[in-house]
């Protein structure tokens, strides 16, 4: 007998496709809630994302109570305490997050306060806390990437402090996910591209890192499909619809699959580097992908090797031998970085960025070896493999 | 019938080995941060008064060491003398006996959720580099390469045998103390 053993948990309710957003009223009816709450922020309420969210449920008979949209891009202790002070004072029953991961957090903090009652969100920091369910939540993702709408996991920053404070709990999971292709049809390419890579790192590190597993697996395989076969449709044709659709979907699918597998060195590299130098986290993702692929080689030939067929298809993978698989796998990821410099300019290397200085590899590295991403990479990181590793991401 | 009758001495023996086991490690983490500048660089970058403690859920075994500061730590028995700071608690003793008696490595049981972080994650992050330098130095090299996720390959014959006579030699002193007080 075999010491494996997993866990896989993923509860939320997806809804997704076309006219998924007019479900939303019946989703909260079944829940009881007649008095939503939308939290998000100015980018979405500008680009007229809320629009069909409210039309649908107005459509139906039910008033959107109070909306906040001023969520910061890095959202704060005090954000969250002021956003349950108007969910009480307006007596909501329920939230809806529209938006990307801030916003989706932002949602996640507020709903421990209004249902756990105070006004200190930091009471509620760490694993475990929360013994009980929360209000309804709905969360309406209007990027294709981070997959906060199925991770049990927020992070808000306690500002008097100066440090990020996490939140993990299940109860945390929305009840359910909106995934509608109206929501992505507006997003700028160079977004597009780096959030679809982020959802494709989430794939191929939750498909390649200690915790993997076959239910993991097979929502991670599924994304970075979807991924490899859309994403470039999408750049070439923004409107495409139905390829907005697919990597939505694939994002959930790589939200679904690492926050029941975790992740590995390109997340501990990345939130360090975007704690450093400020870099958005997708194009982190982007960038580190293959150099940190390349230094877990020989631990995950196997694994990386069978990501070629989802990557590049069967003719390719059945052309190419076994033993070169896993090589041929991260070719494909430099192809399709490539394909997408060439599209929108997103950076392959952090000398690209032009935010990076060579002095701040030093201070990344020492950083990313405290994340706890890298607890959950398969090859023992030393401070010099960091360091090795960024040196060969720098240009 | 019979497997019946010894489970209740089996259970009872995987308890007082875990028990031990926590004693042991808590010492020659004191041990550790007294004799290897790699573990005492590790340690330096957590609070001087941390407490760390190592448990079984609900209320089992347990060890607590405090960084005392200079990347030094204090063996505290499974007393604390404040709010611990960062606690990694295994789910089940079942799970705990699986990591101490090295059939499932520490990064292993924390990617298989046998175990609970409480605390900052960097800290625990850097206390599983401690503890795995530890397993690193006091278990023969076969042993300690099923603890680790991966053996130093920096870490020679010479070093390994003087720093292990050093770490036990320091634990059955504590060891020694302990029953003398």
């Amino acid at each position: 007998m075999t010491n494996k053993y997993y866990e896989f948990f993923c509860p939320v309710k997806v809804i997704a496709g076309k006219a998924a957003l007019e479900h939303i009223p019946y989703e909260l009816t079944g829940m009881a809630a007649k008095r939503p709450m939308i939290v998000t922020d100015k980018g979405v309420r500008a680009a007229g994302l809320l629009e069909p969210v409210i039309a649908a449920c107005e459509e139906s008979g039910l008033e959107i109570t109070t909306i906040y949209d001023d969520v910061p891009p890095d959202s704060s202790t005090t954000v969250v305490r002021d956003i349950a002070g108007i969910y009480r004072q307006e007596k909501c029953d329920s939230i809806i997050a529209v938006g990307g991961g801030s916003a989706i957090d932002t949602g996640k903090a507020v709903n421990i306060l209004v249902s756990e009652g105070g006004d200190d969100i930091a009471k509620y920091s760490g694993a475990g806390v929360l013994k009980h369910p929360l209000k309804p939540f709905f969360v309406v993702p209007t990027t294709a990437g981070t997959g906060s709408e199925v991770t049990s996991v927020a992070v808000i920053t306690d500002e008097a402090k100066g440090v990020k404070l996490p939140f993990t709990s299940s109860f945390l999971l929305p009840n359910a996910a909106i995934i509608d292709p109206r929501m992505t049809l507006t997003l700028p390419p160079h977004i597009t591209a780096a959030t679809a890579m982020d959802a494709m790192t989430h794939a191929t590190e939750a498909f390649t890192c200690m915790a993997k597993n076959p239910l993991s697996d097979a929502y991670a395989t599924a994304a970075i499909k979807k991924i490899s076969q859309s994403l470039l449709q999408v750049m070439d044709n923004p409107k495409d619809s139905d390829g907005r659709l697919e990597l939505a979907q694939a994002s959930t699918m790589a939200g679904i699959a690492f926050s029941n597998s975790m992740v590995g060195l390109v997340h501990a590299l990345g939130h360090a580097t975007g704690a450093v130098c400020h870099l958005p986290h997708g194009l982190c993702m982007s960038l580190y992908l293959p150099y940190a692929l390349e230094y877990n080689l020989e631990t995950i030939r196997e694994p990386l090797g069978e990501l070629l067929l989802y990557l590049e298809g069967p003719e390719v993978f059945a052309a190419t031998p076994a033993s070169r698989r896993a090589e041929a796998s991260i070719s494909a990821i430099r192809k399709l970085r490539d394909a997408l410099y060439k599209r929108c300019q997103l950076p392959r290397t952090l000398k690209e960025t032009g935010k990076v200085t060579e002095a701040q590899l030093d201070h990344i590295a020492e950083m990313a070896l405290d994340d706890g991403s890298i607890m959950f990479n398969p090859k023992e990181v030393t401070l010099e493999d960091a360091r090795s590793v960024l040196r060969r991401a720098w240009a | 019938m019979l497997a019946k009758r010894i489970q209740p001495m089996v259970f009872q023996a995987r308890r007082l080995y875990v028990e031990l086991m926590f004693q042991v490690m808590g010492r020659a983490l004191q041990a550790v941060s007294e004799v290897d500048e790699k573990v005492q660089n590790e340690a330096r970058a957590l609070p001087d008064g941390f407490l760390f403690e190592m448990m079984v859920m609900p209320d089992g075994s347990k060890l607590i060491v405090e960084h005392t500061g200079q990347g030094r730590f204090r063996y505290h028995g499974d007393k604390a003398p404040r709010p611990i700071d960062l606690s990694i608690q295994f789910k089940h003793i079942a799970h705990a006996f699986l990591v101490l008696s090295f059939q499932e490595k520490t990064s292993v049981a924390f990617a298989n959720d046998r175990m609970l972080v409480d605390g900052d994650i960097s800290y625990a992050v850097r206390m599983t580099r401690v503890l795995n330098r530890l397993e690193s130095f006091i278990l023969p090299k076969m042993v300690a390469e099923r603890a680790v996720k991966e053996y130093p390959a920096d870490l020679h014959l010479p070093e390994k045998l003087i720093s292990a006579a050093r770490i036990y030699l320091k634990v059955a002193t504590n060891f020694v103390e302990t029953v003398r007080a």
